[in-house]
């Protein structure tokens, strides 16, 4: 009992000592260096970045990856720190990636809209990609509205469209993500005020808006590493998703005032209604092999949003998988390394010969 | 079964948290889901925007005053120079497409690939 008592009172010092220590050197140190594999920027145009990494083995599978970064987003949370990257993951797994990233749309960007960032950005990101490899195949990675893109492309192009398509967290009844849906409730939004008078969606509104999600989130993540300071592994994921997730983008007026209309307001994806540049969706004409991978723990793209999109897809070959994990947590740390990561390669493996 | 006391002085303070933020994402969520909280949130948004709308009118008409480039004369200036820059960018592709075999500055690894399994 004395034994025990000791050993608890000195597990307790130790961790208040390294507490203390922890926590100076974790105000005094530097923010990580994030999104840090060796890339070319191969287009830069607009809000549009479109990456294409160093391979890290010797040879490649023949069809390239595209991941497709949500446009709130940056999308180094693709690419956080060495192990810790899913770029770096897929590289080391041999396949040729490309990433089509987001910059802040700058003002004279305001009237860039669904169709621009769906036939513009995502098809210009395809067609590059397509003659910086030589080949035609392709296979189309996005997450949360970065999967909707390439939904949304996929649907406009399927007799053209991506060898293999892979999203995760992707909503697709916006009426079953019911906070956005009260927020943006028609009676009260208006929604064409916001974007005439400021041309932009602020990423100050968009941050409130997913810290309300959860009310509590952020002082309880301060809580958390406040009595974690002792722990570098954790004090080191927690700067890495803290700075990401604070590091949001502004949306262009238009896109975002299309995006409330047609998605959330007409709930048009999921209706089958949508039409951008005049060309109907038609998901169920995609035929490529589908993957969709949601979080069971998802307080973003709840469940009910996300599920009908399986249904939607035309592919003959296609699967829905619930892993562990939240929003973040399903792409990013330590529960993507174990979960996702491996799935996807899995999936996308023998599809990309 | 141990009585070992724990002296962690965060464990206490820890479970009061769990608690407090479990209360807090329920009761908070379910208050604003409420129309209620949805219209004063957006009565409030509203009327930043509105003082916004006046603010950006009143500092054109200054700017056109002291004959100094309005928000919307930078924002046509921005566009020629995007302009600019897509027209170089659409150079660029030209020029990479007139070299043949020339699509990345790196050699190319080969694409045979197959999974390990």
């Amino acid at each position: 009992m004395a034994t025990a008592f000791l050993d608890s009172a000195q597990k307790a010092v130790e961790q208040a000592i390294q507490r203390n220590l922890k926590g100076l050197g974790y105000l005094a140190s530097p923010a990580p260096v994030l999104g840090a594999s060796a890339k070319d920027v191969i287009v830069s145009r607009g809000p549009m970045r479109l990456y294409h990494y160093q391979p890290l083995t010797d040879e490649v599978y023949r069809v390239p990856v595209l991941l497709v970064m949500a446009t709130t987003n940056r999308g180094y949370i693709f690419d956080m720190v060495p192990g810790q990257s899913l770029v770096e993951f897929l590289l080391l797994r041999g396949y040729d990636v490309f990433m089509l990233d987001w910059e802040a749309p700058r003002p004279e960007d305001r009237g860039l809209g669904l169709k621009d960032y769906v036939e513009d950005f995502v098809g210009s990101a395809v067609t590059e990609v397509q003659r910086t490899t030589g080949e035609d195949d392709i296979s189309l990675v996005g997450y949360c509205m970065g999967g909707v893109l390439s939904v949304l492309w996929s649907g406009l192009n399927h007799a053209a469209g991506p060898k293999n398509l892979a999203v995760f967290t992707t909503p697709v009844d916006f009426q079953q993500m019911t906070m956005f849906k009260a927020w943006s409730d028609q009676r009260y939004f208006d929604v064409d005020r916001l974007v005439d008078t400021l041309g932009m969606a602020p990423a100050e509104m968009l941050l409130t808006a997913f810290d309300m999600l959860r009310p509590a989130g952020r002082a309880s993540a301060n809580f958390a590493l406040l009595d974690n300071l002792w722990n570098e592994e954790f004090v080191k994921g927690h700067r890495m998703f803290d700075r990401w997730s604070n590091d949001m983008l502004p949306l262009a007026g238009e896109y975002f005032r299309e995006t409330t209309k047609q998605l959330v307001w007409e709930n048009a994806l999921l209706n089958g209604t949508l039409k951008i540049g005049g060309r109907p969706v038609e998901l169920g004409k995609v035929t490529a092999p589908f993957l969709h991978v949601t979080a069971e723990h998802d307080h973003i793209v709840t469940t009910g949003a996300s599920a009908p999109l399986i249904d939607l897809i035309g592919s003959e070959s296609k699967e829905q998988v619930v892993l562990k994990g939240g929003h973040v947590s399903l792409i990013a740390g330590p529960n993507a390394v174990k979960r996702m990561w491996p799935k996807l390669d899995h999936w996308l493996g023998a599809k990309s010969v | 079964m141990t009585d070992t006391p724990n002296l962690d002085p965060f464990a206490m303070a820890r479970t009061w948290m769990a608690q407090w933020e479990k209360a807090v994402n329920e009761h908070g969520t379910e208050l604003l889901a409420k129309p209620e909280a949805a219209q004063a949130m957006q009565a409030f948004s509203g009327a930043a925007i509105q003082a916004q709308a006046v603010s950006n009118e009143a500092t054109a008409k200054l700017l056109a005053a002291a004959n100094m480039p309005s928000r919307a004369d930078i924002e046509a200036l921005g566009a020629r120079v995007a302009g600019v820059e897509a027209g170089l960018a659409r150079i660029e592709a030209l020029l990479r497409e007139m070299v043949p075999g020339q699509t990345t500055t790196r050699p190319a690894v080969p694409r045979t690939r197959k999974p390990s399994e």
